[in-house]
């Protein structure tokens, strides 16, 4: 472990590990700051850089960018009520009657020192957890890993959705883009329409940055009001009582980076699903619930905790078995295929050292983050004067070549244009993006330990059910599509009951 | 841009039997086993469900919440946005291997930002720098082969 913790620092000691750190930190900031403009279209726009990186300096980029824009949507949530991305919408109302109360530099203050809180709480569990499941997941067979895979894409559509039935259409659809190019049992070409092109499949990374770049575009351009509210608000002293206001609320603190981590794991909900639980489960333990929402400081120290907290918590299913946690860790697997690394249990004994610059990146990240945080609120009143006008098309431009960088293909090009389209369209139909992303990763993985099992199981369904870890991964599997109609079968059963 | 539940739902029973339909021809393991197609057709079973469901959702709830006035859409700024990201994007990938990456850049920045209403100075200037960094960035640090054309350096 000492030697795999020294050539892990070794490896992000070095100038241009520490140089990627920092400019995708800014990165992460400024996006996070820039309202309409979110972590994970950030993630879909960094894709193409890593690309041309080594495998370390790829994934902290990722790690170092995600952490830092997951906070940075605080600073407009607090000072224009406008959350600048969706993880901070759940506190935006009370961060914002704070800096009415004149109370801006408390409440960034807070955001920041309970983010990297938080962060780091991440980090820890995923440094402990992640090594001991992936102990578990060696013994794993083509049934377990189908299961799994099942699992996530059940839990994306039935818990980390508000409609069950859409979400499960975007899977579907998720579902048949991984179909597209050379099946896995005979070679033979599946909806290919003759064109070479899709021989391979339907390409990953311009389908992301098409989906999550492309369709925010025009949803911004969409909007009316492409320039935002500015402020004059001047946050000096952002750290000024706050030690106090974080240990009145400590127990929050104590609730919520468990949480935050847990739905991390939980693959499809992402972080800000866990603000908007912590901050139910706050308001649930409050002696004061009645002023939430009209400008207390203490919702925001557990929802603001959970969120960063997500971002590590996601890490741990996405490295021990591939599966992502969410739509920032989806894009992260197409990054390790995409550098030849298949995530799994085998990574943590093949590549050790990866893994553990991942661990420490996370801790740096969320160290980094207090004084980036710092300089990001100072700076905050010019970041919110870019005008979006001017900042979309360059955005657009961007997508455009890092669609073509990946494979030197206008035909990329043309995906990335068609599922931002797609992309557009189920977002103005609440018909959630998230799903397609994580179809299109888990697609592939369902369907060969299907087909791998069915055929070494001589085509007997119930060979899914003999291992124990499969069976109840199946089990579980099961009972997260029936809950839906648990109450009416228990009241069906207990009128029944009531008959005889 | 909102559309009726129950259009949204009859699109997806309609793709999910276009995609069976697809599958018709695929052939079959040894034993006769499904092989390429089940995949395919047990996704395309589960959009018509699905579809169905949504399409008969909207139906019951009189969903009716469509934005879209059609008759007016050349109207609809928001409209003319999103059609003017497509049309530079097609654009792009139409006229970029003949008069190059720094042009096009440059030309689709400007008549984004023009409809955008940034005044024309700035969007010239704006989108010659941008353009220029952008091929600075990736086809001479990352080598990624921007097609040079008429400018390029």
């Amino acid at each position: 472990m000492i030697e795999n913790l020294q050539g892990a620092f070794s490896l992000l000691t070095t100038w241009n590990v520490a140089l990627t750190i920092l400019i995708c930190s800014v990165y992460g900031l400024f996006v996070g700051a820039v309202p309409g403009l979110t972590a994970t279209m950030a993630t879909a726009l960094l894709v193409p850089f890593t690309f041309f990186m080594d495998p370390v300096p790829a994934l902290v980029s990722i790690v170092s960018m995600s952490a830092m824009a997951i906070f940075a949507g605080d600073i407009p949530a607090t000072l224009v009520r406008i959350p600048g991305t969706p993880s901070s919408a759940a506190y935006t109302e009370d961060a914002y009657e704070l800096t009415k109360q004149g109370k801006a530099e408390l409440a960034l203050g807070t955001c920041v020192m309970a983010s990297s809180i938080g962060g780091l709480f991440g980090a820890l569990v995923l440094m402990t957890a992640a090594p001991l499941l992936a102990e578990v997941a060696l013994k794993f067979t083509s049934f377990e890993y189908f299961w799994l895979a099942a699992l996530g894409l059940s839990a994306t559509v039935m818990i980390a959705s508000t409609s069950p039935l859409k979400a499960g259409l975007a899977l579907l659809v998720g579902l048949f883009f991984s179909t597209v190019g050379l099946d896995i049992t005979l070679g033979y070409p599946r909806f290919t329409f003759g064109s070479t092109e899709l021989l391979n499949g339907i390409n990953f990374i311009p389908a992301m940055i098409g989906l999550f770049g492309v369709s925010e575009i025009l949803r911004n351009m969409a909007s009316a009001h492409l320039r935002l509210p500015t402020t004059d608000v001047r946050a000096q002293h952002i750290f000024r009582g706050v030690g106090k206001v974080l240990w009145k609320y400590r127990n929050h603190m104590m609730r919520s980076g468990p949480l935050g981590t847990f739905i991390g794991i939980l693959p499809g909900a992402g972080a800000d699903i866990a603000a908007w639980i912590a901050y139910a489960m706050a308001r649930r333990f409050s002696r004061e619930p009645e002023k939430f929402g009209k400008g207390v400081i203490e919702p925001i120290v557990g929802a603001t905790t959970a969120n960063n907290a997500c971002l590590a918590g996601a890490w741990v299913p996405a490295l021990v078995f591939g599966i992502p946690g969410d739509s920032i860790t989806a894009i992260l697997i197409g990054v390790l295929f995409m550098k030849g690394l298949r995530p799994g249990p085998e990574i943590f004994a093949r590549q050790p050292e990866l893994v553990y610059a991942v661990y420490i990146s996370f801790l740096v990240a969320n160290l980094l983050m207090v004084p980036f945080g710092y300089l990001a609120i100072r700076a905050s009143s010019t970041m919110l004067r870019v005008p979006r006008n001017i900042l979309m098309p360059a955005i657009l431009m961007f997508c455009v070549v890092g669609s073509y960088a990946i494979n030197n293909s206008d035909f990329d090009v043309g995906i990335m244009l068609a599922t931002g389209i797609l992309g557009y369209f189920f977002e103005a139909n609440g018909i959630p993006v998230a799903p397609v992303v994580l179809g299109i990763v888990l697609g592939p993985i369902l369907e060969q330990n299907f087909m791998v099992s069915m055929i070494k199981s001589d085509w007997d369904l119930t060979q899914f059910f003999t291992r124990p870890t499969a069976a109840i991964l199946g089990v579980l599997t099961i009972l997260i599509w029936i809950a839906p109609f648990l109450p009416a079968i228990v009241r069906r059963l207990r009128g029944g009951a009531a008959v005889a | 841009m909102k559309i009726s539940d129950s259009v949204v739902g009859a699109g997806f029973v309609a793709a999910g039997a276009l995609i069976i339909a697809g599958t018709l021809n695929y052939p079959n393991l040894d034993a006769g086993h499904p092989g390429p197609s089940l995949f395919p057709r047990l996704l395309g079973g589960l959009m018509v469900i699905f579809g169905g469901l949504v399409g008969v959702g909207g139906l019951r709830a009189r969903d009716a919440t469509e934005d879209v006035a059609w008759l007016r859409l050349y109207r609809n700024s928001a409209f003319i946005n999103a059609v003017f990201v497509l049309g530079a994007v097609v654009t792009y990938i139409v006229m970029v291997g003949r008069i190059g990456f720094i042009l096009m850049g440059t030309l689709i920045l400007c008549a984004l930002m023009w409809r955008l209403r940034v005044r024309p100075l700035a969007a010239l200037v704006v989108a010659v720098v941008f353009s220029n960094f952008v091929y600075l960035l990736f086809a001479k640090i990352l080598r990624v082969p921007l097609p040079g054309g008429l400018f390029w350096w």
